[in-house]
């Protein structure tokens, strides 16, 4: 793996390795926001790991999570699974992610945002779907940012119905 | 009291309330709508059935290994606590102080050694016993309760209370029969054959808010024929359909019912052929999630248990967890998921199964679908609550069967629902 942004010393370096990282997230969220499910697993390294976990569930050690995936092909899977195999009512969401906190470490940097995402059906008002705390790790793969672990720990327990797309 | 003569000026009085609907077909192979969306009923189900003769599930065991140790949940509408409250003791009490009626305990779960109010501190032992009222005796001999008050007489609404193989199980009736005896011999066999007496353990919990009616739920288990259908994804890989060998059993008031199948292989035949939907050709980048290994005695993998009224007990391949119904009215209930396994799994067994719990919980690749078609029922049923549901796959009768085309454990629990809701 190559040398990380943020291990090099300096304002500037930090500067852009944060634009980076918010680049990372826009197209991200951006992806996401648009339903371009077939992008969301190239975000993710081969190995990543991607967890949505009940609060409570995290607090106590609990492994389950409401959405777990432990490759990229499993992020495929769910993906194919929404598009091919499961059946739910037309929506849109929209995902509000807030201030990102951006530091390195050895293994690569650790991103952590709030984010709340506000699910709308058809003829309905819209309503909070998930509303939690994001901490991410992110590491250089082939000339680009990737995701190694995302983990989605949401307070907003009670699902309204169901959690359809992905956070 | 007013006449009927002005409708528009006319107070709303108890006895104004119009009685619950009257089911007017015989048998079950029709549900009237209303039975959905109608409040009367529902406050009338609430008391004949959710605080009638009938076993609640509470907890797992596992949840409060030490005295002292408790969890909140609601069991109808009423919260209570759940606590061990000695070595070999476990008490349910009502969650609503004996004074004033506060819903004191306000964590989900903890550790105490009295259950204390807030408000003015009244203070109970763990079996719910009124043990401290502050100033009982006044303040410098000026106040306090009257000389006839007796401390005995004001504890906390107890629950009588069963722990059977690890599950916590309580009831607001004196004439409920013995979680056994209500169960019935043939569904105890079904209960013990994943209940079996071994230690259980907490993997995690899922919780989401279906906008439909609680009887909803226990139908969608209750009903083979949808899920050789909307699950796709079930269906495609051979986790649960149609054409493979399987059973509902239904115990002799009806109200209990299971679906038992077996795993096949992902194949397409004449049966996938009447699905518009089918995905013959999909196939898994990682299909670690069907790593499935056959753990209990006998050839089914599924063993799909509704108890009547508060819980699903599901074995679905590797998966394991119970579904509490919480009630929120007619039209919408709370889905409390407790994913568990056993204490002495290895930990292989314990990630297959959180892997597995993918393909449940409010994101589940077949339950959020579950979710979804429960709303979308309650939104046809409210506006039309004279019309009615057709429960006539297999015909009419109520009686088990060795095949999934069949509605008949739903016509069993209507017929079970209209007795004791006397409708
Ligand atoms: S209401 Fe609980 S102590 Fe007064
Ligand atoms: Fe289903």
């Amino acid at each position: 793996m190559s040398t990380l942004t943020m291990d090099r010393p300096g304002m500037a370096a930090d500067a852009a390795l944060r634009a980076r990282v918010r680049d990372f997230y826009d197209a991200y969220y951006d992806a996401l926001d648009d339903v371009r499910l077939e992008e969301w697993p190239d975000f993710f390294t081969a190995e990543c790991l991607y967890r949505v976990v009940p609060r409570e569930n995290h607090e106590r050690g609990y492994m389950l999570c409401t959405m777990q995936a432990e490759s990229r092909g499993m992020l495929q899977d769910r993906v194919t699974g929404l598009l091919k195999t499961q059946m739910y009512a037309p929506r849109y969401y929209r995902r509000f992610p807030g201030p990102l906190r951006v530091t390195a470490g050895t293994d690569g940097i650790r991103a952590r945002h709030n984010l709340l995402m506000v699910q709308t059906l058809i003829d309905q008002q819209p309503n909070i779907v998930l509303c939690g705390v994001c901490h991410d790790r992110l590491v250089e793969d082939a000339e680009r940012l990737r995701l190694a672990e995302r983990v989605v720990v949401f307070d907003s327990e009670m699902i309204a119905n169901s959690l359809i797309y992905p956070a | 009291m007013s006449t009927a003569s002005s409708p528009a000026s006319r107070d709303v009085t108890q006895q104004d309330r119009p009685a619950p609907k009257r089911w007017t077909g015989d048998g079950t192979s029709q549900v009237p709508y209303w039975v959905y969306s109608d409040e009367e009923t529902y406050r009338r189900e609430l008391e004949r059935i959710w605080y009638g003769p009938h076993w609640l599930y509470c907890a797992l065991e596992a949840e409060i290994p030490k005295v002292g140790d408790f969890k909140t949940t609601i069991l109808g509408e009423k919260p209570v606590i759940v606590v061990r409250s000695a070595e070999d003791e476990i008490s349910v009490v009502e969650n609503r102080c004996a004074h004033r009626g506060v819903k004191f305990c306000q964590s989900r779960s903890g550790h105490t050694k009295d259950l204390l109010c807030p408000y003015h501190q009244w203070a109970y032992d763990l079996r719910g016993e009124l043990i401290g009222v502050p100033f009982r005796r006044g303040v410098r001999r000026q106040g306090g309760m009257p000389a006839d008050f007796d401390t005995a007489k004001h504890g906390l609404r107890r629950l009588r209370v069963e722990v059977v193989n690890g599950v916590v199980w309580a009831t607001f009736s004196d004439d409920t029969p013995p979680f056994r005896e209500y169960l019935g011999e043939k569904f105890w066999k079904h209960y013990t054959r994943v209940y079996d007496g071994r230690k259980l353990e907490v993997l995690g919990y899922n919780r989401q808010h279906i906008p439909g009616n609680w009887k909803l739920m226990m139908e969608n288990i209750k009903d083979p024929y949808h899920a050789g259908l909307l699950h796709v994804f079930f269906v495609t890989f051979g986790l649960f359909r149609a054409d493979q060998k399987s059973a509902v059993d239904i115990d002799e008031t009806g109200r209990h019912g299971i679906l038992i199948s077996r795993k096949g292989a992902q194949e397409v035949n004449d049966v996938t052929a009447d699905m518009r939907n089918f995905q013959g050709d999909l196939k898994l980048a990682d299909p670690r999630i069907l790593d499935v290994v056959n753990e209990f005695p006998g050839d089914e993998t599924v063993g799909m248990i509704t108890i009547f009224p508060s819980v699903i007990l599901q074995q679905q391949v590797n998966s394991l967890t119970t579904r509490q119904i919480v009630p929120t009215g007619a039209g919408g209930f709370d889905f409390h998921w407790t994913h568990w396994c056993y204490a002495d799994d290895t930990p292989e067994m314990k990630l297959r199964r959180t892997r597995q719990a993918n393909l449940f919980g409010p994101a589940g690749f077949v339950s959020a679908d579950d979710g979804e078609v429960i709303e979308m029922c309650q939104q046809g049923f409210a506006a039309s609550p004279d019309a009615e549901a057709l429960v006539t796959m297999g015909g009419h009768d109520i009686a088990p069967t060795d095949h999934m085309v069949t509605e008949t454990a739903i016509r069993g629990m209507y017929r079970y629902w209209r007795e004791v809701m006397g409708l």
